[in-house]
């Protein structure tokens, strides 16, 4: 809290509605979401669901392969697996809020009629789960150099492409989530959070766990649509150096370019879920549905 | 056992454990009830009258079988809601106040259809049940509307109509008319008091800290705070206490700092209690009185304290007046210790 | 008016069927009124078993491989019904204040629980024939169904044992309140690799094998390839009979634990007042 309070209380923040709202509501997803004084809830998220959720992809891998583990396809799918944690958590962690707030907590109607902005509260919302997201995807990369001797020195590491499109990558991811979020704004709750059902379903198109190059020629512009596509491929160069240019399907393009064609998806989704949050807000108050309940 | 009581309860105590943020060995403990002996007749409407957190609503919980008490006994038609848990689920039902239950997706009709299901109704007695039901609270014509377009007092209405459905034998209504407007709570009232007229073997607990609610329904009340029973009566009996006792509301200039101005109130030979509201600027005193001629005490002490009376008004006693002699307060003291919420100790 | 006569009510077995198909309508009538779910049902699961197809491709596996992950992807969806449209809906249910009116009414837990697992089986089929004919059609899926009666009894056994380890798991959570979600959280992955969603679980060596055989799921999902891709010499950790029978003792056992489980469960609830407690 303290903390919090010292970042609300700078005077720039404090004339800033926005940023204002954006702190806040950071600190209060941190709050939900996350409790590390329970080893319990940091063991689910943080270790379990992404070490088993690689462990899939290894074991398929290696049935097939008799245990190759030296390929580069291998660091190609754990790598790209281990990142495409931070998918499924942004996503869900800036969208989730909204079912979260309406139905459980209640609490929809009373910060929605407080002069905070929405967008940027949701976008907050979502701060708590990439944090838990990028110690998963530390673990699970960490876990990959012990356990399966990824070809990943630290040094080597190229610091400043990979921090610049994680960076881009996340607030793509995050524009994906606010659209998410604006669609939960007129949907009801079903059993599962679209988030995750959304996160798992773009595997196909992203080139996490495969070259695009084994989709059929017809799909893969869908696949280059997406940010995630470049920011995957931009992280693996960052990560893995040259093995990472052994998949011929960006080889084509530069560092630069892909940088620059990510930051322009970026730019885009988030201007377009700017529009979308606010129509769809408006949407879901002239139906009166805003604030629904819709167990069942 | 006497056959002829619907509830009845033997020193009836309720411990919660209060978990902190924190979990340490020392968990803290909130006593809800302690020792509450009730005895209630088929066929009457029976009240529980006290603040938030007196133990109302765990007394409920209790005799509906939702929770077990820590100790004592209780019962139900001469059943144990400690072992005979089935048995009482067939014969009573269940309202609260500012209930949620149900499904938003769902109609009216679809909501009251699945818990009448759920009592064992067949089709045609559900469905008849219903539309008569819903005729008799007036809302039959939002039979096909989704329960989450209803406005608040609708809801309730509902949620009454889901109560009695199931022609159950003791019905528990807790707090049924809170956050009701005057219209929905007067009609809500009326219909539990033509059900009961209508079935007159059935029995009503009802819990309320609403005094007028509590005068105009009940046959009798029982007067509970911090989980003790204080008194149990008919209303008028209760008011009857206090008769020999003169009450007066007085309206005086302001009265100064509010320790002071107690302690000096009280200090008066012969104020039995006193209530002291500041208000717009003057202060409004009810006082219970041993006698009449204690006023000119009073009169005394605050011409002595340089304010002046305003107005004088001598009237006949109310449960509020009951309360307040019990207990020492007022009825609209919060007194819930349950700083967690956690529990609805109410 | 009210009739005065006093209203017959069923009880025993009539009464749970009546409560069985009462909670279950919400569920029908809700997946036909908001049906938003469709398109969040069938065509993103559909994409996500597919990603697992291309990456066999990209390893170039065994054709065979393909219809594995097939016919596991669309049995992820009755794992994901017992997860979260069963076990952990109790939590949303004492959230919504649902589950302390079930309580208090006669209707029994155990058949409120399979009301919601008989309501969701309209989402949760949809999703499992999606995924299975779309997929089928798409990746030239070739079955030889070694004995089509079988198949079916294995199917049921395996749902059954199933749906019986779902309302232990759900007399859990009872106790339980946001933690339910996160037990439903820790156990869906996991489960994906040890029950061998997407390999034959034989892969996965002997010991592990065998302690996934808890989950209905591992040998349901086993016998299920071995009769549908019969003679496929990577199937098989078990024989489809002993599997069959391992599963007939796994639905008697978790239906009897749940039956047990469900009493004991609202007793302590009762006891310690977490049935009326809502945590937000």
């Amino acid at each position: 809290m303290s903390i919090t309070r010292s970042f609300l209380d700078t005077p720039f923040v404090r004339r800033s509605n926005r940023l204002r709202t954006f702190i806040t509501a950071a600190w209060l997803g941190w709050q939900i979401e996350s409790n590390w004084a329970d080893p319990f809830l940091f063991a689910i998220y943080s270790i379990v669901r992404p070490v088993t959720s690689v462990l899939i992809l290894v074991v398929m891998y290696s049935v097939i392969t008799n245990g190759a583990l030296q390929e580069p396809i291998f660091a190609y799918i754990y790598l790209g697996n281990a990142l495409y944690i931070l998918v499924g958590q942004v996503i869900t962690g800036v969208s989730w809020s909204v079912i979260d707030d309406r139905e459980h907590y209640r609490t929809l109607r009373q910060l929605y009629t407080t002069p905070m902005d929405g967008y940027f509260y949701l976008m907050g919302r979502g701060v708590a789960r990439l944090i838990i997201g990028l110690i998963s995807v530390l673990i699970t990369i960490g876990f990959g150099i012990i356990a399966f001797q990824l070809p990943i020195s630290i040094g080597a590491i190229n610091w400043p492409m990979l921090l610049a499109s994680t960076i881009l990558g996340v607030l793509s991811l995050a524009a994906i989530g606010m659209v998410v979020g604006s669609l939960t704004l007129m949907l009801a709750r079903h059993f599962w959070s679209l988030g995750d059902a959304i996160s798992g379903a773009l595997y196909l198109f992203t080139g996490a766990i495969f070259p695009l190059d084994v989709l059929p020629a017809w799909l893969r512009p869908i696949g280059f649509a997406f940010p995630v596509t470049y920011w995957l491929e931009l992280a693996r160069r960052a990560i893995l150096g040259p093995n990472a240019a052994k998949f011929p399907t960006l080889s084509g393009f530069s560092d630069l370019e892909l940088t620059g064609i990510l930051a322009a998806i970026t730019l885009m989704l988030l201007v377009f879920s700017w529009f979308f949050y606010r129509w769809a807000l408006h949407r879901a108050k002239e139906n009166g549905i805003f604030d629904m309940e819709t167990s069942y | 056992m006497d056959t002829n009581l619907a509830i009845e309860t033997n020193d009836l105590g309720r411990v919660y454990r209060l978990r902190g943020p924190k979990r340490k060995g020392d968990a803290k403990q909130l006593v809800a009830l302690d020792g509450v002996n009730l005895e209630i007749r088929r066929g009457e409407l029976f009240g529980l009258l006290g603040p938030n957190g007196a133990g109302k609503t765990t007394v409920i919980k209790i005799l509906a079988t939702l929770l077990l008490p820590s100790s004592g006994v209780g019962r139900v038609e001469g059943l144990d809601v400690t072992r005979d848990v089935q048995e009482i689920r067939r014969r009573i039902s269940m309202v609260s106040g500012g209930e949620t239950s149900g499904y938003g997706l769902l109609t009216v009709e679809e909501n009251l259809w699945m818990f009448a299901r759920f009592y064992g109704l067949d089709n045609v007695t559900a469905r008849k049940r219903i539309d008569a039901l819903l005729e008799v609270v007036g809302i039959a014509d939002r039979k096909r509307t989704k329960i989450s377009d209803l406005s608040t007092g609708l809801r309730q209405k509902m949620n009454f109509v889901r109560g009695f459905i199931s022609d159950p034998n003791v019905v528990f209504l807790d707090e049924p008319t809170l956050g009701l407007d005057v219209t929905a709570a007067r009609d809500v009232r009326g219909f539990v008091k033509q059900w009961m007229h209508d079935h007159p073997d059935r029995t009503v607990l009802l819990t309320t800290h609403y005094m007028a609610e509590a005068d105009e329904l009940c046959d009798r009340l029982a007067i509970i705070d911090r989980g003790k029973l204080l008194a149990c009566d008919t209303p008028e009996n209760l008011k009857h206490r206090l008769q020999r006792e003169a009450i007066f509301n007085l309206k005086v200039g302001p009265l100064g700092p509010k320790p002071s101005r107690d302690a000096m109130i009280e200090a008066v030979p012969g104020v039995r209690q006193a209530t002291i509201v500041e208000q717009n600027g003057h202060t409004e005193l009810n006082l219970i009185l041993a006698q009449e001629d204690v006023l000119s005490n009073v009169l005394a002490h605050l011409t002595r304290r340089g304010s002046s009376l305003i107005s004088l008004e001598k009237r006949e006693p109310t449960l509020e007046d009951v309360f307040v002699d019990l207990v020492g307060r007022r009825l609209d003291v919060d007194t819930s210790h349950h700083a967690e919420g956690e529990h609805a100790a109410g | 008016m009210l009739p005065a006569e006093r209203v017959q009510k069923a009880t025993g077995l009539r009464l749970f069927w009546y409560t069985i198909w009462a909670r279950a309508y919400p569920r029908i009538i809700g997946s036909t009124r908001e049906k938003s779910w469709l398109f969040f049902e069938t065509v993103l699961p559909l994409m996500g078993t597919a990603s697992y197809v291309f990456v066999y491709r990209a390893i170039g596996a065994p054709e065979a491989y393909t219809g594995f992950v097939v016919l596991g992807g669309a049995m992820t969806a009755f794992w994901l019904n017992v997860l979260w449209a069963m076990a952990s809906q109790l939590y949303w249910d004492k959230d919504g204040g649902n589950l302390e009116l079930y309580v208090v009414s006669p209707g029994p837990l155990m058949a409120i629980l399979l009301g919601m697992a008989v309501g969701g089986i309209l989402m949760t089929a949809t999703r499992a024939v999606i995924i299975l004919g779309v997929c089928s059609f798409l990746f030239n899926v070739s079955y030889q169904i070694a004995s089509l009666p079988l198949l079916v009894l294995i199917f049921v056994v395996t749902m059954a044992a199933l749906y019986g380890m779902g309302m232990m798991f759900a007399s859990i959570f009872l106790a339980a309140g946001r933690e339910a979600w996160h037990i439903s959280n820790l156990l869906q992955e996991p489960i994906y690799l040890a029950s061998g969603f997407y390999f034959p679980v034989k892969a996965m060596g002997f010991w592990i094998a065998t302690f996934a055989s808890v989950i209905p799921l591992t040998l349901g999902l086993d016998a299920m390839r071995q009769l549908i891709f019969a003679g496929d010499p990577t199937l098989g950790f078990l024989s489809v009979e002993v599997e069959l029978i391992i599963l007939l003792v796994l639905s008697v056992v978790f239906i009897y634990g749940a039956i047990k489980m469900l009493a004991k469960l609202e007793e302590i609830g009762r006891r310690e007042g977490r049935l009326i407690e809502r945590r937000r």
